[in-house]
């Protein structure tokens, strides 16, 4: 797979073969993946008594759809491509209208294995020394991260 | 029959809003420059003054980003959490 920046302001990923949809379609299967979901997580934080009532009946299940939204956005994206190429090599554009969706959902992506592996700021991590499930969503998570890094530096900015 | 007159006192009692604090808390997720991006794009901070904001989470794990009115206060909360910045809200002391 090969990431570049677009002379439209976005970006292009060449995809070679089924396994690299398989990642991309990775990415609201692991935003999904922790128990509870983002918007609860996120809810939590709210702890004075005055506020919390509302949060719970209001604010999070707005951010839950907003979630959702950019999950769906991104699944609905790579689903497309990929019928385009027969699910062999073949490209995807993400376009500056499209990247907050995806930094969304690729962030949404890092949270959930974050809440569950425990990998913490990872400079330091050696994912050798991680059992196989976490090493492998410890590289994901990675994966993503250099998207968003290429998203925030040719296309968000 | 006597006459009624009926007389209406009107109070008035003025009490101070407490203030209000937005706080983002630091997590090893939100990429630096991306907290940066939020904090110009949802107070129209300059980058200065985001990015000196942004190194208060990074270093001290939480900065107070926002201080006023409890309505406001909740308005913004909601826009970072929306952006899936680790955000809270509590009274000023």
């Amino acid at each position: 797979m090969k990431i570049m920046p677009t002379l439209e302001g976005g970006l292009r990923i060449d995809l070679e073969d089924d396994g690299d949809w398989k990642v991309l379609l990775g990415i609201p299967h692991d935003a999904l993946s922790c128990d509870e979901s983002l918007g609860r997580r996120m809810g939590s934080l709210i702890t004075d008594e005055e506020v919390a009532p509302d949060w719970e009946e209001y604010i999070i299940p707005d951010l839950e759809e907003a979630f959702q939204g950019e999950l769906s956005h991104v699944a609905t994206a790579v689903a497309a491509a990929r019928v385009e190429c027969g699910g062999g090599a073949g490209p995807l554009w993400i376009t500056r209208d499209d990247a907050d969706k995806w930094y969304g959902a690729l962030n949404q992506a890092r949270l959930a294995l974050e809440e569950i592996h425990h990998f913490g700021p990872g400079e330091n991590l050696n994912p050798a020394a991680l059992p196989p499930d976490s090493r492998n969503a410890f590289l994901r998570s990675q994966f993503y991260c250099a998207v968003q890094s290429l998203l925030l530096e040719y296309v968000m900015r | 029959m006597a006459d009624s007159d009926t007389s209406t006192l009107t109070r008035t009692d003025t009490a101070l809003d407490v203030p209000w604090n937005v706080v983002v808390h630091d997590d090893p997720v939100n990429l630096m420059g991306y907290v940066t991006h939020v904090l110009m794009k949802i107070f129209g901070y300059d980058e200065k003054k985001a990015a000196i904001l942004m190194m208060q989470v990074h270093k001290q794990g939480r900065s107070i980003v926002w201080t006023g009115q409890r309505e406001k206060a909740e308005f913004y909360v909601q826009q970072l959490q929306a952006h899936q910045l680790k955000t809270s809200l509590e009274k000023s002391e």
